[in-house]
């Protein structure tokens, strides 16, 4: 991953988000002299190899189970054909989970995915007459995935052979009823729960300009849903508690981090370039020049790179703020961020005076193995609360950001209300309560798995 | 920094000289040379950002037509974004590749400098300049500004590229091989596997070239990067003789990407090497119509030259070329020193030549400065240098064919480098040398 993919650090990408194919996607020949100097690409956007957001809850309607979702491939344009989207079939696809608090994965979901291209050379159309099922003949091109588990008990196992990827929504011409093909796509996992790998709606909602902040910007021009009307790739698997806690027991041991990986295949082995937790780490916690080691790195080494912990002890967004707004920024060092972003919430790591999300409060687990690590944590005991407020834990509602993450939490306006100490003191800033100003993603979601709303048809500049 | 007013007026001048020859093809070029038909569309897209973070290589929101704009914009709102400047310079040496257009390097300086000047230390902004550096063929330049990038940031993968690039023109191929490794490790992919393809190419490991590049074209996502990797599958092939298998791949680059200059050259390439020289001059009348680039017109003047008309036109768009790119800055003696050695005053050649080895002592231009010498009647000078060229193994059937014919000319046994040439190369035509030049 790299800042200009990854969602959480559009502040740069929607400078340039511009710098679209038509302009910068050929080949360069060479100014002086083509006999004497190759020109080989430079690093090119790679999105289906970037992680751009990534969530867990509790199942709203099977509170017995917990769903991970992840995304890769940001702005996917829903009139993109006839190159549609696809997942990369030589990389693999991974959310990770550390129930025990080191840093190192306990429980690994991989998917890898293959093609199935009935197109032969005589179109390049992706279907060939109305698709009315997933099996449907008319549907020239779909990809299939397998789905393996880790643990340290059964090492690495199958659980789903030749899964069907929810294709890309080509429109109500071609896919009449595009519900009932991602339906079709779901696919149940041995020992309970569900997966699902395809596309869908971009349901994270912000606008990016809040980060020009950063840039010496102001909040006065947001608003705007960045994100609206685009689509993603989303991997879901919903799957029982106990199956991802320590000991198998969810109930001594509710506390889990998730992070969501992407490794590509090359010559020598596979090499992870991305990585994602919690989401707007790269505004909040990751330098700049650190994004790249970071992306590389798996959480266990993040303690150990000080300048990670210093962004969190010494943030810069709340100094800006006092600059711009004149709201004070809270004392350093901030170790309430510090439990926030690299510790979970308990009392035993900081100021927070709360037991909430970090893997230290499970009973099964040894605090002297316990590693500050960079992860989006859940305690999958906090119960499921029917009227979700999309400020979450801040408003009181527990079982929201940045306890896990729902779909519905508004994590931008969140990230600055936490940024300005509301964690700690217990009390929103009334001055950016406004936040970003985007509330909520313009679909609504569904109500049953994998909830994300299903993908656009409609080309973004017409909606 | 360098004076940017200097080279600017001066390329004025220059070009209205010029113009005649010149003015109406590059004009042409930078409207429609490379850009494929199939141009604007909304997909995502890659870019060929040399700063990774700083988001040059971007997708995004589409509909964002003038991309050097959208960030124009950006800045005047938020004058302060040193990586928005990092990116805006990069965005214009992108544009400086894609255009042939060297005016577009100024611009480029223009930018960074204001990056520079903001976070000189910043380790995009540093891989934006070693970019522009290696774009002007700068290349001790550009290493010394990717090494600082790299360590900057050890885990910029982009950095490594640029560091690889201009190592391996300034003749440390260990060097490059080390940042290619580094740089896969970072970031497999299109970017690092076309390098590491180069680099065992030059080592002489065509199979691990052409493995490389076949994963390279794996991971191709744009159909540009696809055209581009099919472009040098197909180089390989014709380097090794193959012109089947080369005409195949140059034409699925073009079915790719159908604006894909440099596939219409290799077509060109591979029919003047199977013997069809008029359909070869069509060919490339028709690429440098689109594209004059030194490499396209020298190949062409000898296509017609040895089709027994006459090349001087060809020869006229040249030095008028030579003139616009010395007035924007951008030395290329390399081609001037093979240029003038095949065609033109062999003492010329020497000093290209020597001016060239000096600053990028790599094999390129070991061989055209033995190749120069032994034009001038210099061949027992010429020989450590073609001995140079030939050290580390690249089966380059044009640098083996030097040095049989400087061994030769030194009085010493030439039979194993002339089966070499062949070796390498069974359809090698010495008559016509700038068509077995790399690209």
């Amino acid at each position: 991953m790299e800042l200009r993919i990854n969602r959480r650090s559009l502040i740069v990408l929607a400078a340039v988000g511009a710098l679209s194919a038509s302009s910068f996607a050929v080949l360069r020949p060479e100014p002086g002299g083509a006999s004497s100097h190759r020109e080989a690409p430079m690093i090119a956007g790679d999105p289906r190899n970037d992680n751009t957001d990534l969530y867990a809850f509790v199942s709203p309607d099977k509170p017995d189970t917990v769903t991970l979702i992840a995304n890769w491939i940001p702005f996917e344009e829903p009139v993109g054909g006839p190159n549609f989207y696809t997942f990369d079939t030589k990389s693999r696809y991974n959310i990770k989970i550390d129930n025990n608090g080191n840093g190192r994965p306990d429980i690994t979901y991989q998917w890898t995915f293959r093609d199935e291209d009935k197109r032969g050379n005589s179109t390049f159309l992706y279907n060939n007459g109305p698709v009315t099922s997933l099996d449907d003949p008319n549907l020239l091109y779909r990809q299939r995935y397998t789905l393996k588990k880790y643990d340290a008990k059964h090492g690495w196992t199958t659980i789903v052979k030749d899964g069907v990827v929810a294709p890309s929504n080509v429109g109500p011409a071609s896919m009449p009823d595009y519900a009932k093909l991602r339906g079709q796509s779901l696919r149940k996992l041995p020992g309970g729960g569900v997966t699902f790998a395809g596309q869908a709606d971009e349901a994270f909602f912000l606008d990016l300009r809040v980060f020009d902040l950063l840039y010496g910007g102001d909040l006065s021009e947001v608003g705007q849903d960045t994100t609206k009307g685009y689509n993603v790739h989303s991997v879901a698997i919903q799957v029982p508690k106990n199956d991802l806690a320590v000991k198998g027991d969810a109930k001594r041991n509710p506390v889990i981090g998730v992070w969501a990986t992407t490794e590509k295949w090359s010559p020598d082995g596979y090499k992870q370039v991305s990585r994602l937790g919690q989401p707007l780490v790269n505004e909040v916690v990751v330098p700049a020049g650190l994004k790249d080691a970071f992306n590389s790195l798996s959480p266990d080494k993040d303690a150990g790179i000080p300048a990670v912990v210093k962004r969190v002890t010494e943030p810069e967004l709340p100094k800006l703020i006092e600059g711009i707004y004149k709201i004070p920024a809270p004392k350093t060092p901030r170790d309430d961020l510090v439990q926030i972003f690299l510790t979970g919430i308990a009392k035993a790591n900081g100021p927070i005076k709360a037991d909430l999300n970090s893997q230290i409060l499970n009973k099964d687990v040894d605090p002297k193995t316990f590693r500050p690590s960079e992860m989006l944590r859940l305690n999958m005991s906090v119960p499921v609360e029917p009227k979700p407020n999309r400020l979450g834990l801040l408003a009181g509602d527990a079982q929201g950001f940045p306890n896990g993450r729902r779909l519905g939490d508004d994590v931008v306006d969140i990230a600055l209300q936490v940024m300005e100490g509301a964690a700690r003191t217990g009390k929103l800033v009334d001055a950016l309560a406004a936040g970003d100003k985007v509330d909520a993603n313009d679909r609504p979601f569904q109500t049953t798995f994998p909830y994300i709303p299903l993908p656009s048809a409609a080309a973004v500049n017409t909606r | 920094m360098r004076d940017t007013l200097r080279p600017r007026s001066r390329a004025r001048t220059v070009a209205g000289t010029v113009a005649g020859v010149l003015a109406v093809a590059v004009a042409v070029t930078a409207g429609a040379t490379f850009l494929p038909a199939s141009e604007p569309r909304p997909v995502l897209t890659t870019t060929t950002a040399a700063v990774p973070a700083a988001g040059a290589g971007v997708y995004g929101p589409a509909g964002g037509p003038g991309s050097v704009k959208a960030l124009q914009d950006r800045l005047r709102r938020l004058p302060g974004d040193h990586q928005a400047w990092a990116a805006l310079g990069t965005a214009y040496v992108q544009q400086a590749r894609i255009t042939a257009d060297p005016a577009y390097y100024t611009k480029a300086e223009q930018a960074l400098g204001r990056a520079a000047r903001l976070a000189p230390g910043d380790f995009a902004v540093l891989t934006g300049r070693a970019a522009l550096a290696a774009g002007r063929h700068e290349f001790a330049e550009a290493a010394r500004l990717a090494r600082r990038a790299t360590e900057a940031n050890p885990y910029g993968a982009a950095a490594y590229g640029v560091l690889a690039d201009s190592s391996t023109q300034l003749g440390d191929y260990a060097e490059a091989t080390r940042a290619v490794r580094r740089m896969t490790e970072l970031r497999p992919g299109v970017s690092s596997f076309t390098r590491a393809s180069y680099d065992a190419e030059l080592r002489g490991d065509t199979a691990r070239a052409r493995m490389l590049m076949e994963a390279a074209l794996d991971d191709a996502f744009t159909s540009e990067d696809r055209a581009y990797c099919r472009y040098y599958l197909g180089e390989l092939a014709l380097r090794a003789g193959d012109l089947g298998a080369a005409e195949r791949a140059y034409g699925e680059a073009l079915r790719a990407s159908p604006g894909f200059l440099p596939a219409r050259a290799g077509l060109a390439r591979a029919a003047a090497l199977g013997g069809d020289l008029e359909r070869a001059a069509a060919g490339y009348a028709e690429v440098v119509g689109r594209l004059p680039l030194a490499q396209y017109v020298v190949e062409y003047g000898e296509v017609v030259r040895k089709l027994g008309r006459d090349p001087s036109p060809q020869w006229a768009v040249l030095r008028a070329q030579k003139d616009l790119m010395a007035a924007n800055g951008v030395r290329d003696d390399i081609t001037w020193a093979e240029f003038e050695a095949d065609h033109g005053s062999p003492d010329a050649a020497v000093r290209h030549a020597k001016a060239e080895y000096a600053r990028n002592p790599n094999m390129v231009a070991a061989d055209a400065l033995a190749w120069a010498l032994h034009k001038a009647g210099r061949s027992r000078e010429a020989l450590p240098y073609t001995r140079e060229a030939t050290a580390l193994g690249w089966r380059n059937a044009l640098i083996a064919h030097h040095r049989g014919v400087i061994e030769k000319a030194s009085g010493r046994d030439a039979n194993l480098f002339s089966s070499l040439a062949t070796e390498y190369n069974p359809r090698f035509d010495p008559a016509l040398p700038s068509l077995a030049r790399f690209t």
